[in-house]
């Protein structure tokens, strides 16, 4: 099937309205969370007729899904995601930011560059430019659509540490490797790479029109989240999300303390380039003494010089790679944590009114069906959340990998600047020189 | 090679003894030959130790430190710390050593030593002692006297010191030197009967003085200043570089902390990895020690010049007070001769009490004048030979002086660069130390 993502062995491309939605009806097939096969017919692909697109408040067709909420599907879907460019059909790249200097304001845009292969997209190829308030909504957007996915963080929104120069350069292309990957997380995800929002952030000439426009397109299950009363208190959290929890919680204190960790040698490297800028020309000062000696100690001043410049260089690296990624993963482990939280009113809300069919006589031999849906809600929700968290600590690994090799790097080149610097003054320290 | 100086304040100290024989620092054979001029001026030359001379080479080491408590002056207990120091003669024939005498010194005996030699060598650059209090201090180092490091730092400066005096090829030479080798007990009396106390006073009485000079040699004075501005680049450096030292040593050590987290409870995967970079950068932390104390060892051998400098610059104004007093004496001839020359004539071109009080009371008598005219045709003359022997003084003095001053200027030379060279080897050896632990923390990382 030319651009879309795997099909799975199915009887034939299906049009949307064909396929059962899992949770629409009472269809026992299509039982969701447990070892069953899933429906052959689920497919990741699905058709944005124009039509489709607008929905009226509150109707949601029947064809609309969220789709692969199974999690089986999910898994052997997320077999096949692997990150390389035969399977990918999906390209986005953030670049090229701008100043605007508007009479009311002065921000910036970045150009979103899209290549894509998939049915979704009417071109091959979109150029936009977007402002950080545009990711902003695109996130919102995606919390309330995609509630029971992990949606990746942005970077933070204001600046509250010193005096930084939002326009400065260093700024704003922290901010864009940010902003990259947070589109680049999208993009590999199964599920949220096929949000509408994202679609339309992706393309749209005018995004805030769209905005204006007040679109709730919410699938099935965002609508059905929506709606989760929140009064219930849940009992008990399973233990595999309590474990869940408990992880994030430590994982983020663990980041945080090496988020400290690294501020604190950044800023003791930054006193000691302070001092190493005032030693190197003491040497120089010197040298203007001497006759015979002018030379070598010109020598080492320049030196120190240049390892003056390579740790300046290592600092800004520090400061522009590698605390930014660090924490964002610390306001990802909060976001999800959030996301958690609902899971929990959602399955409160179940135990809850099975409880309270339980105590209703009438009913028992048939189970109500807003009871099978919050049950189904739940199931759901679940698995979708273990499976982002699967992915999540995949990537996580990979991302952490790539980040302290990164450091480790980048603590290399330092060293080997110096090394380079005082090995060249060896010969100019020890010639001898004609007696002046 | 100059010969000892005929300066008559030398003739105050001990005759100088038959050479020590210096320690082997390309100048052994060049004292030899000092060696012998000096043989043949003294007198009850000991024979068999001049022959010697010339098969032996001296060794001195300053080997321990001992804390030790005694009563000091005011009968007060008192902790200082004592030096062995030993000195080895060393047989040409197969380079064996032999013990020839050890003894203990505390560091004002050293201070003692250089103090004589200041006052009966005035156109050496004395070699410096190692500093008595520390100075330049970062906050790991202790500024206590008594800290062992300090101990053994000072040690080797005071090695450094004897060595440095036992290879110049004048001081080698000097009795006194010889006894505070070789003489432990009554060394201090010796000393003080030389009587240079005195003459230290004065001195240094007149070395802080301000006075102006109106011919002096040029090129003292540019090396005066000299001296100042390098005694001022010096300490700048110096105390910088402690601020350095101190900054270093903060980044290494807070590297350390990535060790303490713990990951290995939580992360299944990445838990080791996380866990050995850890390690790694405990080994990163704890390096800075050793860098550290390596470099207090270039720190030193910049404080050596920095005191030098000083050394430098005594010898400078030494000249200066020389000029200034044959300027004096000269001034003080020039009018007396013309006082008598007025007295004789009968003209009085200058304002003198003596002529206002003529003027007020009347003329003298001609006895009276001739008289007068005497004394100061007496003083005259005396004047004549003072300043002709202060001007020969004065030109043997910057002849002297500059001899060992270009000798100086070698040496500084050739020890700054080994100096430089040996801390351009100390960077090298830290940024490869570097290189490997960040290597090693990678490849951890890769296998995360």
């Amino acid at each position: 099937m030319a651009g879309g993502p795997k099909a799975l062995p199915s009887t034939g491309p299906h049009s949307l309205r064909d396929m059962p939605h899992p949770l629409a009806g009472s269809s026992s097939e299509e039982a969701v969370g447990g070892d069953s096969t899933p429906s052959p017919d689920l497919l990741m692909a699905r058709s944005f007729g124009d039509k489709d697109l607008i929905l009226p408040n509150g109707g949601t067709p029947a064809g609309t899904s969220s789709p692969a909420s199974s999690s089986s599907l999910l898994n052997r879907l997320q077999l096949d995601d692997d990150i390389d460019g035969e399977t990918r059909d999906l390209f986005v790249i953030v670049d090229d930011p701008k100043k605007h200097v508007c009479t009311m304001e002065t921000y910036i845009t970045y150009r979103i560059t899209t290549k894509s292969t998939r049915v979704e997209f009417d071109l091959p190829e979109y150029s936009v430019r977007r402002r950080y308030q545009d990711f902003d909504w695109l996130r919102s957007k995606l919390e309330e659509s995609q509630p029971t996915h992990l949606i990746p963080p942005l970077p933070e929104k204001f600046v509250v540490k010193g005096v930084v120069d939002r326009f400065s350069e260093e700024f704003v292309e922290t901010r864009r490797k940010a902003l990259d990957k947070f589109l680049k997380r999208i993009t590999d995800h199964p599920v949220l790479s096929f949000n509408e929002h994202f679609n339309v952030f992706l393309t749209a000439k005018d995004l805030n029109a769209y905005k204006k426009q007040g679109i709730a397109l919410l699938t099935r299950m965002g609508e059905s989240v929506k709606h989760v009363t929140g009064g219930y208190k849940l009992r008990t959290r399973p233990l595999e999300f309590a474990a869940i929890g408990d992880y994030l919680d430590t994982f983020a204190l663990k980041l945080g303390t090496i988020d400290r960790i690294a501020q604190r040698i950044i800023k003791e490297e930054i006193e000691y380039l302070v001092e190493l800028r005032e030693y190197g020309p003491v040497y120089s000062t010197w040298s203007a003494l001497e006759g015979e000696l002018a030379e070598p100690l010109e020598g080492v001043s320049a030196c120190i010089g240049n390892c003056s410049t390579a740790l300046e260089e290592l600092t800004d690296d520090m400061t522009e790679d590698f605390l930014p990624v660090l924490r964002e993963y610390i306001l990802y482990s909060d976001s999800m944590k959030s996301v958690l939280k609902k899971r929990d009113q959602v399955q409160a809300e179940y135990e809850a009114k099975l409880e309270a069919v339980a105590l209703r006589k009438e009913d028992r031999p048939k189970v109500p069906a807003d009871v099978e849906k919050c049950q189904d809600r739940m199931e759901c929700f679940n698995a979708d959340l273990k499976a982002d968290m699967e992915r999540w600590q995949n990537n996580k690994r990979q991302d952490f990998r790539q980040l302290l090799m990164g450091m480790a790097d980048k603590n290399i080149q330092y060293y080997e600047k110096c090394l380079m610097a005082w090995e060249s003054i060896i010969p100019l320290l020890q010639e001898k020189q004609e007696a002046k | 090679m100059e010969q000892a100086p005929r300066d008559p304040e030398r003739q105050l100290q001990p005759a100088p003894l038959e050479p020590l024989g210096c320690p082997d620092a390309g100048l052994g054979a060049a004292v030899g030959k000092e060696a012998a001029g000096a043989g043949e001026e003294d007198s009850g030359v000991d024979t068999m130790t001049h022959n010697n001379f010339w098969l032996k080479k001296i060794e001195i080491s300053v080997s321990e430190a001992e804390k030790r408590t005694g009563r000091n002056a005011m009968n007060m207990q008192e902790t200082y710390t004592a030096y062995l120091i030993e000195t080895r003669s060393v047989e040409h024939t197969d380079g064996q050593s032999v013990l020839t005498d050890s003894l203990w010194r505390r560091y004002s005996e050293f201070e003692l030593l250089r103090n004589y030699l200041l006052v009966y060598y005035p156109h050496i650059v004395v070699p410096p002692l190692p500093e008595k209090r520390a100075e330049f201090v970062w906050h790991k180092l202790s500024a206590d006297n008594m800290d062992p490091d300090f101990v053994e730092r000072r040690r080797i400066g005071l090695e450094n010191f004897l060595l440095r005096i036992a290879s110049h090829p004048i001081l080698c030479r000097d009795k006194i030197f010889y006894l505070f080798l070789t003489q432990e007990g009554n060394w201090k009396e010796t000393v003080n009967e030389t009587g240079f106390q005195l003459k230290a006073d004065s001195r240094l009485k007149a070395l802080n003085a301000t006075f102006r000079v109106k011919n002096p040699d040029k090129r003292f004075t540019d090396l005066k200043h000299y001296s100042d501005e390098l005694q001022s680049v010096i300490s700048h450096l110096l105390r910088v570089r402690a601020r350095v030292a101190d900054r270093l040593y903060g980044v290494y050590k807070v590297h350390g902390n990535y060790g303490r987290v713990e990951w290995s409870a939580i992360e299944k995967e990445m838990g080791d990895g996380l866990q050995s970079a850890g390690h790694h950068m405990d080994v990163y932390a704890s390096s800075i020690d050793d860098i550290l104390e390596d470099e207090e060892h270039y720190a030193d051998q910049l404080k050596e010049y920095l005191f030098y400098a000083e050394a430098l610059r005594a010898v400078c104004r030494k000249h200066e007070l020389m000029q200034y007093d044959l300027e004096m004496a000269a001034q003080d001839l020039a009018s007396k001769k013309q006082q008598c020359e007025e007295l004789a004539t009968g003209t009085v071109r200058t304002f003198s009490l003596k002529g206002m009080t003529t003027k007020l009371f009347g003329q003298e008598t001609p006895e009276q004048r001739e008289a007068r005219i005497k004394v100061l045709e007496e003083q005259i003359n005396e004047g004549e030979q003072q300043l002709k022997s202060k001007n020969l003084e004065g030109r043997e003095f910057v002849k002297n002086a500059w001899a060992d001053i270009e000798r100086f200027k070698e040496q500084k030379n050739r020890d700054l660069k080994e100096a430089l060279i040996s801390y351009a080897v100390m960077q090298i050896s830290m940024c490869k130390k570097g290189i490997q632990v960040w290597t090693n923390a990678k490849e951890c990382f890769s296998k995360m």
